[in-house]
């Protein structure tokens, strides 16, 4: 008898109409039908020879080129048994912050240079995105950059407007004030455009639309997909976008996403260990991508990240939390097709509601 | 620096645990004896490793190959001294391994204490003739030849570097050996299914098997092989027996951590290769999703709080 074995961290994942396998070592994904995720997970526990046996000698050949997927893309091996030993991976998740990761959306009359960033950032906060939705005056945003010289954070986005004078120059001149700048976000580009800076280190995105509000956040395409290890297990039981997120808006205000309307006070005048222990501003860190509807029969649902500010505003669970659909997703995991979400006609009214209709005729 | 040892610190910080971090390159700004840290102040201590590198570099006036071997050597050893008095300042008691212990460690005889509790070792043996070792290839066909201590970099006048690594001596290329050689560690070569890589922290094994390259069974259709693939790592549950046996190694050796290599060979025979006490963590932690950084942590926080 002979026997597929699937690596621990190959992992399968059903959808309505496809699935996917999802290899968090080398982190990649592969879409197979729902047909061969039913041959695989028999294969789990049945030796090749049975599986044959219960599908019938016509299916065969398609049983062993499934399994020559499986090894030519090293997702498994043969043996003459299921080898027990090799256990499932444990899909906890777990994190040495209470905040992980930090929006900032700058404006340069604020000060900064205060208590609640302070605590914030002595959490050991890993990745800090800051959004410029103007020309920021740059002596000012690399002073700012300086003060997290000294800080565990290890990732910097910026998010700048396009102007001819950021040119590769000035964007290391950044880089080298702050060695955590790992991504440049440029919209108002002239062309959608990406290229590296700074001995290849640095990712440089020309985005030719403008994001001038945070209404632009919460898109989902197939380009944002991540498979690995951190965001599979840590989408197993908290949210993906949300989860120990704190967002800090241009007024100054806390708030968990800037794009969502519950904000938790000013800055200058609260305390952090009160923020963080409202439950409010916790309440959807463990609204996962299994309880929202669709995405809950998604073959994506573990590669993908989530948006609670923009739905299509459908559904909520018994607590208030809305559990419908990211608005900004134009999958359709029934028919596996992927269409522009914001002429689907059953979206408009949302749309209207978020007053995003002058943005899509932008678009 | 040391990412294992940065995720440790900042666990340490998530359970508001007061530590201080004392890299090996600190001591190179020492601003006397007495800002080593002193055993009153200190309850409980992890030694990870000494240094990675020296951050600085000293030439001679005329540069010479030899001299500046001499010259590293020298520099090595003064270190070292500085670097072992840390050791006798705090109390040994207060070491999570005894570091004492651990610059002790000889392979060879950890390789025998772990037969003689029962494990499986391939044979092992030091030669130091040729005709010996054809004389034991008429028991182990396939032979293996490695470092007693620790496999080093050679590196030559022009800067080129050679890694020593193990070699595999069968009857085709004996040929190559010489009549007579420096006494080498010989042993039986093993046809091995997976290796595993075994974390032991305080009592808990933490396994991973390693599926590695050359053993992988390509179907011969599939020619365009990315070499650049890495080895296939995964958890791994230890047999009871398995466990036990280790245990009562660790114990003997008096380990609290370590990192324990295992080979399981096509029948499933399980063989005790070595044990490197400084535990390099990370490569399991990450891959298996076993958290040993937060484990590290709770383990320093708990014997403190003991």
């Amino acid at each position: 008898m002979t026997y597929l074995n699937l690596f621990a961290n190959c992992l399968l994942v059903k959808g309505a109409n496809r699935s996917l396998i999802c290899d968090l070592q080398l982190n990649k994904s592969y879409p197979i039908s729902n047909g061969v995720y039913d041959i695989l997970s028999f294969l789990k526990e049945h030796a090749i020879e049975d599986c044959i046996d219960k599908y019938g000698l016509v299916n065969e050949e398609a049983i062993l080129s499934y399994v020559d997927f499986i090894l030519y893309k090293e997702l498994g091996f043969k043996d003459d048994r299921i080898l027990e030993e090799l256990a499932p991976l444990n899909l906890s998740w777990d994190n040495f912050s209470d905040i992980t990761n930090v929006i900032i959306e700058y404006n340069e009359n604020l000060n900064y240079d205060c208590q609640f960033i302070k605590q914030l950032f002595n959490l050991n906060v890993s990745g800090l995105e800051i959004r410029c939705y103007h020309s920021p005056n740059l002596e000012k945003l690399g002073a700012f950059l300086e003060t997290f010289n000294g800080t565990v954070l290890n990732h910097i986005k910026l998010i700048l407007p396009y102007s001819s004078d950021l040119n590769i120059k000035v964007l290391e001149k950044l880089i080298k004030k702050n060695l955590r700048i790992k991504n440049f976000l440029i919209h108002s580009a002239p062309s959608d455009t990406t290229f590296k800076v700074y001995k290849d280190s640095v990712q440089v995105i020309h985005f030719a639309q403008a994001i001038n509000n945070c209404l632009f956040c919460g898109m989902i395409r197939s380009a944002y997909f991540t498979t690995n290890i951190e965001l599979f297990t840590e989408s197993q039981h908290h949210n993906t976008c949300l989860n120990r997120k704190l967002s800090i808006t241009g007024d100054g205000l806390i708030k968990n996403c800037p794009s969502m309307q519950e904000s938790y006070g000013n800055m200058l005048e609260t305390e952090l260990d009160n923020v963080l222990a409202d439950k409010d501003f916790r309440k959807y860190w463990n609204l996962k991508k299994d309880d929202v509807a669709v995405c809950k029969e998604c073959e994506f649902r573990y590669v993908c990240t989530d948006c609670r500010a923009f739905t299509e505003q459908t559904k909520k669970n018994n607590e208030g939390l809305d559990i419908s659909k990211p608005l900004k997703c134009g999958y359709n995991p029934y028919t596996n097709q992927w269409d522009e979400w914001s002429t689907n006609p059953l979206k408009q009214k949302a749309i209207q509601n978020y007053g995003m209709q002058q943005l899509n005729r932008d678009a | 620096m040391e990412a294992a040892t940065d995720y440790v610190c900042m666990w340490l910080d998530f359970y508001k645990a007061t530590f201080t971090r004392l890299n090996g390159e600190d001591l190179f700004t020492l601003k006397g004896l007495g800002s080593l840290p002193k055993n009153e102040d200190v309850a409980m201590v992890w030694y990870r490793r000494k240094v990675a590198s020296f951050p600085t570099r000293y030439k001679l006036k005329k540069e010479n190959f030899d001299n500046q071997y001499v010259m590293d050597r020298f520099l090595n050893n003064e270190y070292d001294v500085l670097h072992n008095h840390l050791c006798y300042l705090i109390d040994k008691q207060k070491w999570l391994n005894d570091p004492a212990t651990e610059d002790k460690l000889n392979k060879l005889s950890v390789l025998f204490l772990a037969k003689k509790l029962g494990l499986n070792i391939p044979h092992t043996e030091v030669l130091t003739d040729k005709r010996s070792l054809i004389e034991l290839m008429q028991i182990y066909p396939q032979l293996i030849v490695k470092p007693l201590s620790e496999c080093v970099l050679f590196s030559d006048n022009d800067g080129a570097y050679f890694k020593m690594l193990t070699e595999v001596i069968s009857i085709r290329n004996i040929k190559a050996v010489p009549e007579t050689f420096f006494p080498s560690l010989v042993q039986q070569g093993i046809n091995k299914k997976f290796e595993l890589r075994v974390f032991y922290l305080a009592g808990v094994f933490y396994a991973m098997a390693i599926f590695s390259q050359e053993n992988k069974k390509t179907v011969s259709d599939f020619r365009n092989y990315d070499d650049k693939r890495p080895n296939r790592t995964v958890p791994y549950i230890l047999p009871y027996e398995i466990e036990n046996k280790l245990s009562h190694l660790m114990t003997a050796l008096s380990f609290e951590t370590g990192s324990i290599d295992l080979m399981v060979d096509r029948e499933g025979n399980y063989y005790f290769l070595e044990i490197n006490p400084e535990g390099q963590f990370g490569m399991v932690s990450h891959p298996c999703n076993y958290y040993l950084e937060r484990e590290m942590a709770k383990v320093l926080t708990n014997k403190c709080s003991a």
